[in-house]
């Protein structure tokens, strides 16, 4: 497994390579050679073939962190870069999602649980505001609730873990 | 410095019968190569699935960088050995490129005998190893063996170049500081353990992964003592525990990608500047060579025809062109690279000689690396000859490839007998590479002579017992002979053996010297010395 | 324009984002000082490089912080300012801090706070609109007597609207199609309107079936005068929000143009409006329409009308404020040309329009003839939660609808931002729909049309170009790439 870019719920294994005058994009088996200059007005020329011709693209791109931003032909792009180490360790990190994510920016209304508790699956935990309207977040499974990482009024960005669940394993011991 | 203007007519009948010849030779050497890449036994193949194994080509592709060339070392190693049953000597080794590094890539073959150590195998691995010496390129380990093939073990164990040759390097390297990663990748038993333990990093793979001095079933005959191979030396213990191994990985792919960001950490070579220009193809198209290497390996050829065919632009600066003309010596570049081409046109002659021992000097002087076509038959023979002092000049010569600082490099073109196979820096003398073309031969004389000097002995000893032999009888001792020799002569024999580095499609010659030479620069070129040239 | 005699001789912008950059604009082109509030989340904003003193305030959240009246008139007491200018939003309509900015002495450019009371509840609003004589919907006021509002409610023909009485915006608003839903719903209805405005009343109306928005522009100064500029059609809306704001409207004929901006103008002059506000209409398919409500603001989208009759609004408003006569009676105000105005949202529109954030990496506005953008943000902001969604607003004018969208497509191409994903190319797809071509459309037309909030297919060479310009530009790829040897690199994937 080489780095992948994550992008529009899809993930994509990637390689680069330089050759004589450009670069090669590695993806599903193919070759795709092309060039990338920065342009006169501090956005990137994209050299490539299509048909036989060549082909230049004028983009503007953006890098923040591991988000990669690609305007390009009238459209806006984000892809996210995972490194081969990471994509590699998360492949054999064993059931990880024990954590309550915020689905969409907004800010917390009220909680419905604390530190400690157990809640069942479906059990609402929180509601949030986002878009002026109230979204209800609900366990993924029984368990117990972690530690509680927002305060009511607290406002969030997307993914921002809000809840934490204690891992699955040490559940099932207590259940057993 | 000019073109050279090619006398081929690549319509001719003779360019189109060579042509088809050679591509012949050149497809039957790439079918034998991929028979002994792929072909196992599907037992062999079964078990490696089931342990979640990749095969070796598939882990070295997936430690090399993508679009990135991977030169394989002696392909062919123990093809005429052992039935053909172990492909490559059990082993590859090659030079690539990992994370922009060029490094000397060491991998056992588990497809092969479990990836057991034949002595062929260590002569393969000493090989690889003697070259990341030689050009001081760090080396990664791909460690999967068996450990050594008991019932060869008189062939393999005790003496100098033998298995402890290859820790012995090891440590040679280190000592340069010359980094090494060795990824565990299965059992390292016995010496085998050496490999990660001798290495500057090593990674280990959770569960395949193990590395022990002896192995549990060899722990309960020696003590008693009943143990685990993860107890005994698996990915945890080593990582955790005793600390023999750094890196714990849970797959194969991830201690692969740990290797790759290791070698990113090892410092960029301050590699040896030559001189050099921007790089150019050929004039003349390298699928010629086909049509120029002649079907019978008596009949000579231009080998500047061969050069036009391997050097940027064709281009080409003769040294002394009227002057000893059945070695042709001379400038060009390839891959960019400024080097000394040295090849032969014919039998050396003394003013030959001379002026190969003369070019020699001038190219170690400058700091030319120097490459050697071979086409040889050797050095002139006869009264005239010696009361010239062939022996003498022909030593110059060899005096000469021998003391030389500058990187040498080797292609055996066509034929490579008796001396002129040393003058022109034979296996002994030290090539950094050296390559072979598939109709290659080589023996101390032409098999035909040899077959005709071994039937000549023969009936000279029945007619001192006063026994005549027919000339079916004669026969019949001559083609036996003939027979053995050609074999024992050919290139496939040659390169089995390891005389050689492994054997070129002609059209691969061109990027084989560029990587041989650019990896060459990562070590110094000390200032000339020489012995005493007799004079 | 003469501004000497004026009351004032600066003026505090009570707002952020683009429309205090907008009115910053018109304050500096009548010749006078322009203060700026700001939170410390909008110290780079470019609202505050365009003040000339720029006065932060603080609150437990951003948003409060440009909520708290006090601190503002605070602020423009000690800027010298004699005037605040609200903007649209926060406290632009709230009535005890219009009468508090008026008690501190200072003037507030908008209507007086009597006005604001009275438009802005929409239950007094419609009850005023029904007296004067004017079309009003089907409807039920829970003020009128709360405990048969249920009953009531029932009586008007589904489907209906339930709206909170002190709403607007959109919030809290609930469309109810089976009677049996009533009662859940005016439970919902209630419980966000207490949340939002501090104020569960409630009122339904008839909810018509594909109903355009259309709105008119109007201004009245202190001496009486009351004018209209026109229509405004906002009936491309998602949640209730507009997204995209055109004039003239593409379904009015010459006639019903007249009868409603008339109808407009009629409704303020009953009102005594003073300073800019918008008479908002719904409009059914047989052309029939009703009062919905008042805005006693600037709107978002009022550059469209800008941009059709020439005048300054913003400006117009400062001059009502200081007591001027309006420059020009109804019969000079022409309309000319087609105007379309595109918001800019920070916003996922294929994830359901949630909002998006990030930081502003770069901000490149679209550019040429008849493109004007109206923007707030500037590289090296983030957009944050904390705000509102909309960035910035691109308003293309052209000599016909036609000329205008095809400026608007160009426009919407070209203009980058990078850092935040943005509703540009659902614009573009909304844009290009054949109904948004033929003008047909209604305020569920996006909801009848959820394929155009899509990520569009890519093609195998687009994704070729995205990864490779994505693998180029991260370092860890490209390094390692660039560190492979010329040679080797040129030799490519050879194999012996």
């Amino acid at each position: 497994m080489r780095h992948g870019f994550k992008f529009q719920d899809s993930e994509y294994d990637v390689g680069l390579s330089r050759s004589a005058d450009g670069y090669r994009l590695h993806h599903d088996g193919q070759q795709w050679p092309f060039t990338l200059q920065p342009s006169e007005d501090g956005g990137w020329i994209l050299g490539s073939r299509a048909a036989g011709a060549q082909v230049l693209d004028h983009l503007s791109v953006a890098v923040d962190g591991d988000d990669v931003h690609i305007h390009l032909d009238g459209q806006t792009y984000t892809l996210r870069f995972e490194h081969a180490l990471e994509r590699l360790a998360q492949l054999n990190e064993a059931g990880a999602a024990d954590a309550i994510r915020a689905t969409m920016p907004g800010s917390l209304i009220s909680l419905a649980v604390a530190s400690g508790d157990s809640v069942k699956k479906g059990q609402t935990l929180l509601v949030m505001e986002s878009m002026k309207m109230e979204t209800t977040i609900v366990a993924p499974r029984d368990g117990i609730i972690a530690e509680v990482l927002v305060d009511a009024g607290q406002t969030f960005d997307k993914d921002a873990v809000l809840l934490a669940l204690e891992p699955q394993d040490s559940d099932a011991e207590a259940s057993a | 410095m000019k073109r050279i203007n090619s006398a081929i007519n690549t319509n001719s009948a003779e360019f189109k019968a060579n042509a088809e010849h050679n591509r012949r030779l050149a497809a039957e050497f790439r079918e034998k190569q991929r028979a002994a890449r792929h072909d196992r036994p599907q037992r062999d193949i079964d078990r490696l699935r089931k342990q979640n194994k990749l095969t070796v080509r598939e882990r070295i592709e997936r430690l090399l960088d993508p679009g990135t060339p991977f030169m394989e070392l002696s392909s062919l190693a123990a093809n005429e050995m052992y039935d053909g049953s172990v492909p490559g000597a059990g082993c590859v080794t090659g030079i690539g490129i990992v994370s922009g590094r060029e490094v000397v890539i060491n991998a056992g073959d588990p497809s092969v005998k479990g990836g057991a150590w034949y002595p062929i195998t260590i002569k393969k691995t000493v090989r690889a190893l003697d070259i990341a010496i030689e050009n001081r390129l760090p080396v990664v380990h791909l460690c999967d063996s068996a450990g050594g093939f008991l019932p060869e073990q008189a062939e393999l164990f005790a003496d100098k170049y033998y298995a402890g040759r290859i820790f012995r390097n090891q440590c040679t390297l280190s000592k340069m500081g010359v980094q090494q990663v060795s990824v565990v990748l299965g059992h390292c038993t016995a010496g085998g353990a050496y490999v990660p333990g001798l290495s500057d990093y090593n990674v280990i793979v959770r569960g395949t992964g193990a590395i022990f001095l002896a192995g549990p079933p060899l722990v309960k005959a020696a003590t008693g003592e009943e143990v685990s191979v993860d107890e005994l030396g698996g990915c945890d213990m080593h990582t955790s525990v005793s600390g023999t191994a750094d890196y714990p990985a849970s797959s194969e792919d991830e201690a692969i990608a740990i290797a790759r960001d290791i070698v990113a950490q090892f410092k960029t070579p301050d590699k040896t500047r030559i001189e050099w220009q921007e790089p150019e193809a050929p004039y003349y198209d390298p699928n010629e060579l086909y049509g120029i290497i002649p079907r019978d390996i008596k009949q000579q050829f231009d080998i500047r025809e061969v050069i036009a065919r391997i050097v940027d632009g064709s281009r080409f600066h003769e040294y002394q062109p009227k002057y000893g003309t059945t070695l042709v010596c001379g400038y060009a570049h390839l891959w960019g690279y400024k080097v000394g081409i040295i090849g032969n046109n014919g039998v050396l002659f003394n003013d030959s000689a001379l002026k190969g021992a003369h070019f020699i000097e001038l190219c170690n002087q400058n700091k030319v690396p120097i490459i050697f076509l071979q086409n040889i038959t050797g050095y002139m023979v006869g009264r005239e000859y010696e009361r010239a002092g062939i022996t003498k000049d022909g030593a110059k010569m060899i005096m000469a490839v021998t003391g030389c600082e500058v990187p040498k490099f080797t292609v055996m073109c066509h034929g490579s007998f008796g001396a002129g196979n040393y003058g022109m820096s034979g296996r002994a003398f030290d090539s950094r590479m050296l390559y072979a073309w598939p109709q290659h031969q080589i023996s101390v004389m032409g098999a035909e002579q040899a077959a005709n000097t071994l039937a000549e002995v023969k009936v000279r000893q029945l007619a001192r017992a006063g026994e005549t032999l027919t000339a079916e009888q004669i026969e019949e001792i001559r083609q036996p002979v003939l027979a053995e020799f050609k074999r024992k002569s050919s290139a496939y024999w040659s390169t089995s053996e390891i005389w050689d580095d492994g054997i070129l499609d002609p059209v691969d010659t061109r990027n084989a010297l560029g990587m041989s030479i650019s990896a060459a620069l990562n070590a110094p070129i000390r200032d000339p010395s020489y012995g005493v040239f007799r004079m | 324009m003469n501004t000497q005699d004026w009351p004032f001789d600066t003026v505090l912008v009570a707002n952020r984002g683009e429309i205090a950059v907008r009115i910053l604009r018109s304050i500096h082109a009548a010749g006078l000082r322009g203060v700026v509030v700001y939170h410390a989340a909008d110290r780079l904003s470019p609202a505050v490089a365009a003040a000339d003193v720029a006065v932060e305030i603080s609150g437990e959240t951003p948003v409060a912080a440009y909520l708290d009246g006090a601190q503002i008139i605070q602020a423009a007491c000690e800027s010298g300012a004699g005037a605040i200018h609200p903007g649209y939003g926060f406290l632009s309509e709230n009535a005890p801090f219009a009468r508090a900015v008026a008690e501190a002495g200072l003037i507030f450019v908008g209507p007086t706070p009597e006005q604001i009371e009275l438009m802005g509840d929409k239950v007094r609003a419609r009850a005023f609109v029904e007296k004067a004589g004017f079309p009003v919907a089907p409807s039920a006021i829970e003020d009128d007597d709360p405990a048969t509002f249920v009953e009531r409610a029932r009586e008007v023909p589904f489907p209906i609207l339930i709206k909170p009485a002190a709403g607007g915006g959109g919030k809290g608003m609930r469309v109810v199609r089976d009677p049996a839903d009533l009662e859940g719903e005016i439970e919902r209805a209630r419980s966000e309107g207490q949340r939002y405005f501090g104020d569960g009343r409630l009122y339904v109306e008839r909810y018509i079936e594909n109903p355009r928005h259309i709105e008119v522009q109007i201004l009245g100064n202190s001496h009486g005068n009351v004018v209209h500029l026109f229509e405004r059609e906002c009936s491309v809306q998602r949640r209730f929000q507009k997204i995209i704001e055109e004039t003239p409207s593409p379904a009015l004929t010459p006639e019903i143009r007249s009868k409603i901006c008339e109808t407009a103008a009629g409704i303020a002059r009953s009102a005594g409006y003073v300073n800019a506000g918008t008479v908002e209409f719904i409009y059914g398919e047989g052309g029939e329409f009703y009062f919905l409500e008042t805005n006693t603001r600037l709107q978002v989208e009022h550059p469209v009308t800008e941009q059709i009759t020439g005048v300054d609004l913003a400006l117009q408003q400062l001059c009502i404020a200081a007591g001027e006569p309006l420059p020009f009676s109804q019969d000079d105000i022409t309309s000319q040309g087609h105007s379309i105005e595109f918001r800019i949202y920070a916003e996922d529109a294929a994830a359901g329009f949630t909002p998006t954030t990030g930081p502003v990496l770069q901000w490149t506005p679209a550019q040429g003839e008849g493109v004007r953008m109206d923007s707030g943000i500037a590289q090296g902001q983030a957009v944050t939660a904390a705000f509102d969604p909309m960035l910035a607003k691109l308003i293309v004018t052209g000599a016909d609808r036609e000329q205008a969208c095809a400026r608007a497509d160009k426009a919407l191409r070209e203009l980058v931002l990078l850092g935040c994903k943005t509703n540009t190319s659902f614009l573009r797809q909304v844009l290009n729909h054949p109904a948004f071509v033929r003008g047909d459309v209604h305020t569920g037309f996006l909801d009848a049309h959820p394929e155009l909030a899509q990520e569009p297919e890519l093609d195998t060479l687009s994704l070729n170009k995205l990864l490779a310009v994505a693998a180029a530009m991260t370092r860890p790829m490209r390094d390692v790439a660039d560190a492979v040897p010329t040679m080797h690199a040129a030799m490519g994937e050879w194999r012996n």
